[in-house]
C-alpha cells in the first residue's frame, strides 16, 4: 500500500445561480481510512458528495480517485471503472425485487464485460451468475438478513433496507464507499449493526470510507478524521475529539 | 392439516403440462376449427403481438412510455412493401430489412428523446407518429402519397431450388404463428439475461441502478432500437398480409391499441402480451361483425380492464396457472 490518498477532491466548486452550494472545498481520504463529513443542514455536504461521484457537475475543481483523474465521468462509470460506491439519504433498494436480486443487479455490470455480454443467456452468462448468487449469499449472511433474503426489499424495515444497500455496495468489491447518512432514520439495534458491517468492510476487505453523518456518536466511534463544512466551506479538519470541542464547529451548529 | 386435506391435495394434479399441450393444439389446429373470419383475425393479433412485445420490453421492463411503436411499425410496412413491390425480394428479406430499417431509425430519434424526462419523451414519441405519417403521405416519388403501396405481393420464400409462396390465409396463420413464436421466445431470452435484470433495475429506480454502474442510458437505447425493429418485423408482415399500406399505418390509433395490450395484457409479463393481443386485437377484429356495437363492447372492456384489473390480466393468468398446477 502507498501512501497516496484513495480519494483526492481538489478546491471544487458548485453553484446553482447565485447560491454558492459548495466553494473551494478540498478533502482527501487516505487508503483504508474512515473519514466523516459533518456540517449544519445546507453545509454542502450532500451536493460535495453528488459533485465527487457523479451525480452532478462541479463547476470547477478536480477529483482524483486512486491517482486518475475521473471529474466529469458519470455516476454509472466512476461505480464501474472507478469502483468508487455510493449511497443515498432517501432511495435505498429496489422495492419490488427480492433481496437476493437487488444484490445481484449490484454485481452485475462489475461481472460482465460489456454491455452487450449482458444480453447472453449462454453457459458463461449462467456461470457468472451463479458466482455472483454465491457472493451474494455470502453477503446475505454477513448483513443477517439470510431468513428474509427471499422478501422483496420492500417489505423489509428501514434499518434492513439500509443493511441490503451497504450489501449491494459490497458486491462489486469496491475500494471506496461514500456514506450518505447511513444511520438516518434507523433504530438503535441497527446501528450497531451497520457499524459493525462498515468495520467490518473497512477492516476485512479493505474498504475506504467517507461518511455524512449527523449522530456524532457514530461518527466518533467510527471515523479517524472528520472534516466540517459549513456555508459550503471547509472549516475545520482533524481528529474526532478534537472537532467535538472545537469552538468554531459548535458555534456553527447552534449558530445556523 | 388433517388427513383429508393432505388427501385432497395430492389428488389435484398438475394440469399446466396437459393445458400447455392443448393450447398448442389448438394454435395449431386454429384454421381448421374456426371459420376463416376467426383465422384472420388471429393473423392479425399475431401481427399485433410483435409491436406490443417490443412495447412491453420498453414499458413494462425498463419503464419508459413510448408512443412510437406505430411509426417504427408503419417504417416496417413501407419497407417490405417498397422492397417486394420493385425488387420481388422474398419474404425473409423484406422482414429482416424492415426490422433493420426501423431500427437504424431509432437510433437517431432516441438519442435525443430519451434525454428528456418521463412526459416530454411521451410527447417526442408521439411526434414520430405523426412525423413519420407525414413523410408518407408527402414523399410522393417514393410512398405514392395517400395512394399509397397496393398489390403488394404475398409472401414467398426462395431457399435453394425450392421456392414457394405463401398464398391463403390458413398459410399466412402458420407463417405468423412461426414468427409470433420466434418473437416471444427473443424477448424471453432477453428478459431472462442479465440485461433483462438491468431493465428492470431501471423501471424499478434509475438513479439506484445508476450509481450500481449501470450504464442505464445506453440500456434505454438499445432497448429502444429493439423495441423498434420487433414493431418493424410486425410491419412487414402487415405490409404482406394487407398487401396495401398507406400512410394511415402511421396513425395513433394503433399506437394506443399496442399500449392497450401491453398495459392491459400486463407490462412486463410476456404471458399478458400474448394473452393481450388475443383479446384486444382479436377481439376486435371479432366484433367486426357487429360495427354498431362493436367499440361500445371495446370501450366496455377497458373500463373493466381500468377499474378491476389495474395491473392488467397478467395477475389473474398468474393466479390460474398456480391453481392448475396442483400441489402448492
Amino acid at each position: 500500500m502507498t501512501g497516496l490518498p484513495i480519494l483526492e477532491i481538489d478546491k471544487i466548486s458548485k453553484s446553482y445561480g447565485a447560491v454558492k452550494a459548495v466553494s473551494d472545498v478540498s478533502l482527501h481520504v487516505n487508503r483504508g481510512e474512515i473519514a466523516g463529513l459533518i456540517g449544519p443542514n445546507g453545509s454542502g455536504k450532500s451536493t460535495f458528495f453528488d459533485c465527487s461521484t457523479g451525480l452532478q457537475r462541479p463547476d470547477t475543481g478536480t477529483v482524483k480517485l486512486d491517482g486518475q483523474d475521473i471529474t466529469g465521468w458519470s455516476l454509472n462509470r466512476i461505480a464501474r471503472e472507478g469502483r468508487m460506491l455510493r449511497s443515498f439519504q432517501k432511495t435505498v433498494v429496489f422495492k419490488a425485487l427480492d433481496v437476493e436480486e437487488n444484490l445481484i443487479i449490484a454485481g452485475q455490470m462489475f461481472t460482465f464485460p460489456s454491455l452487450l455480454s449482458t444480453f447472453g443467456i449462454g453457459r458463461m452468462s449462467k456461470q457468472r451468475i451463479s458466482g455472483l448468487r454465491d457472493r451474494a449469499r455470502e453477503l446475505i449472511k454477513m448483513a443477517g438478513l439470510w431468513d428474509v433474503r427471499h422478501q422483496p426489499a420492500g417489505n423489509l424495515s428501514g434499518g434492513q433496507q439500509k443493511l441490503i444497500q451497504f450489501a449491494s455496495m459490497l458486491m462489486p468489491e469496491p475500494k471506496i464507499i461514500l456514506l450518505d447518512e447511513p444511520m438516518a432514520g434507523i433504530n438503535p439495534k441497527i446501528i450497531e449493526r451497520v457499524i459493525e458491517t462498515i468495520l467490518y468492510a473497512n477492516r476485512s476487505l479493505g474498504v475506504s470510507f467517507l461518511v455524512i453523518e449527523h449522530n456524532i456518536d457514530v461518527v466518533t466511534s467510527i471515523c479517524q478524521r472528520v472534516v466540517v463544512l459549513d456555508q459550503g466551506k471547509k472549516l475545520v479538519e482533524g481528529l474526532p475529539h478534537d472537532i467535538i470541542a472545537d469552538e468554531r464547529v459548535r458555534e456553527a451548529y447552534l449558530g445556523g | 392439516m388433517s388427513l383429508a386435506d393432505t388427501a385432497q391435495q395430492i389428488r389435484r394434479r398438475d394440469l399446466r403440462l396437459p393445458l400447455v399441450a392443448a393450447l398448442l393444439v389448438v394454435a395449431l389446429a386454429a384454421p381448421f376449427i374456426g371459420s376463416r373470419y376467426v383465422t384472420h383475425s388471429l393473423i392479425i393479433a399475431l401481427i399485433f403481438m410483435l409491436p406490443a412485445h417490443g412495447l412491453n420490453l420498453l414499458v413494462g421492463y425498463t419503464g419508459l412510455l413510448s408512443l412510437a411503436q406505430a411509426a417504427f411499425f408503419g417504417i416496417g410496412a413501407y419497407t417490405a412493401g417498397l422492397l417486394a413491390v420493385h425488387y420481388g425480394t422474398p419474404f425473409y428479406v423484406n422482414a429482416a430489412a424492415a426490422g433493420l430499417l426501423a431500427g437504424a431509425c431509432a437510433l437517431p430519434l432516441g438519442v435525443p428523446a430519451l434525454r428528456l424526462r418521463a412526459t416530454s419523451f411521451v410527447m417526442c414519441t408521439l411526434g414520430f407518429v405523426i412525423i413519420g405519417q407525414a413523410i408518407a403521405k408527402n414523399w410522393i416519388s417514393v410512398t405514392r402519397g395517400d395512394m399509397g403501396l397496393s398489390a403488394i405481393p404475398k409472401p414467398h420464400f426462395a431457399l435453394g431450388p425450392l421456392s414457394f409462396t405463401v398464398s391463403g390465409t390458413t398459410s399466412f396463420y402458420y407463417m405468423a404463428l412461426a414468427i409470433g413464436a420466434l418473437a416471444t421466445l427473443a424477448v424471453w431470452m432477453i428478459v431472462r439475461s442479465p440485461a433483462g435484470r438491468n431493465m428492470i433495475a431501471i423501471r424499478e429506480n434509475e438513479t439506484l441502478a445508476e450509481s450500481l454502474g449501470v450504464p442505464t442510458w445506453r440500456y434505454k437505447l438499445i432497448v429502444f432500437i429493439i423495441s423498434a425493429v420487433f414493431a418493424g418485423v410486425g410491419g412487414s408482415l402487415y405490409a404482406h398480409y394487407l398487401t396495401v399500406v398507406s400512410p394511415l399505418t402511421f396513425q395513433m390509433y394503433y399506437s394506443t391499441t399496442m399500449l392497450i395490450i401491453v398495459l392491459g395484457g400486463g407490462a412486463g409479463t410476456i404471458s399478458g402480451v400474448v394473452f393481450g393481443s388475443l383479446l384486444f386485437v382479436g377481439l376486435t377484429e371479432a366484433l367486426r361483425i357487429t360495427p354498431e356495437l362493436r367499440m361500445i363492447a371495446y370501450g366496455l372492456c377497458l373500463l373493466v380492464l381500468v377499474f378491476w384489473f389495474k395491473k392488467g390480466f397478467a395477475p389473474v393468468i398468474n393466479r390460474f396457472w398456480d391453481l392448475i398446477g396442483g400441489t402448492k
